[in-house]
């Protein structure tokens, strides 16, 4: 027996938003909602940074919400999934500058890697050192390069993932990748690190 | 290239992390703010009571009060009214 697949699953998201828009069917913004929840969720936290996980769960609510009212406004020029990545980008970019300053959830050092046993405490000193510099550095790179490394590194998402979340092409991806390496590389030179 | 590969190394290492995962509970809230809100039938009923006590009652109190009067008090206070109601409305929802 296989696993129940959810209504409209199979119809495509701008039949969607047409469908929400004139017959006010929940079941298709339950649908829309399932689609894009994860990647806005995950779009949200790569901005947010690895700390301020259940900050970017509101933001992934709130960019819901909005759709909902907004979708009389959608006029399909673009794709539906780059019109709600961008009003999720601009929302989680709004919420980072108001949680700044605001205590984490988490310290960087539990998000890092797990302590080996077979390392000496000194080197396991230098290596927390190094991971809460490079933490340090990435937050000091412009936006779209910390979401972009996030997301790879750290979420897994694949660069057409990456690139549709950005609303950028891959290859544009992987120049802000490549440059972003380039930059923390220097910026952790300069106090001191290397990537060894 | 070299260096590229190490900062590439260092940066997965680094950022080796579990993905967080949303709340199982995260449909059930964006339905819940997207829902319109319905009064129970209690709740109707009450309005609807509100409504013609509080309007008969206004309308004994105005009694010796010049329609000009009325009139302006409700050129006043109307836009007022629909204006706080939008803005509640635009908190509810989030916008």
């Amino acid at each position: 027996m296989g696993a129940e697949q959810p209504p409209y699953a199979d119809q495509a998201d701008e039949w969607l938003v047409d469908r929400c828009r004139e017959a006010v069917d929940e079941a298709a913004f339950a649908e829309l909602v399932r689609r894009y929840r994860g990647p806005v969720f995950r779009l949200a936290v790569s901005i947010l940074g690895q700390e301020f996980a259940p900050e970017a769960e509101d933001v992934a609510q709130d960019v819901m919400v909005r759709m909902h009212g907004a979708l009389g406004s959608f006029r399909g020029d673009a794709k539906f999934g780059s019109w709600i990545y961008r009003i999720g980008f601009n929302h989680a970019l709004n919420v980072k500058a108001r949680v700044r300053y605001r205590a984490p959830h988490v310290s960087d050092e539990s998000l890092s890697t797990t302590p080996s046993a077979d390392r000496s405490p000194e080197d396991q000193l230098q290596d927390d050192r190094r991971t809460r510099a490079v933490h340090e550095c990435i937050a000091e790179l412009p936006e779209v390069y910390q979401s972009a490394l996030r997301l790879h590194y750290w979420l897994g998402a694949s660069m057409s993932d990456i690139a549709s979340m950005l609303d950028a092409p891959e290859n544009t991806v992987k120049s802000y990748l490549h440059r972003a390496r380039q930059l923390l590389h220097a910026m952790l030179a300069e106090r001191g690190f290397d990537a060894r | 290239m070299h260096d590229d590969h190490l900062m590439d190394q260092l940066l997965r290492d680094t950022m080796a992390a579990p993905s967080p995962q949303l709340s199982p509970a995260f449909d059930a809230r964006v339905m819940r703010r997207v829902r319109p809100r319905r009064l129970t039938q209690t709740g109707r009923w009450l309005i609807a009571a509100y409504v013609v006590v509080a309007g008969a009652t206004a309308a004994w109190l105005m009694r010796d009060v010049p329609v000009s009067a009325i009139v302006a008090a409700l050129v006043m206070t109307v836009p007022i009214a629909v204006g706080v109601s939008a803005y509640g409305r635009r908190i509810t929802l989030g916008d």
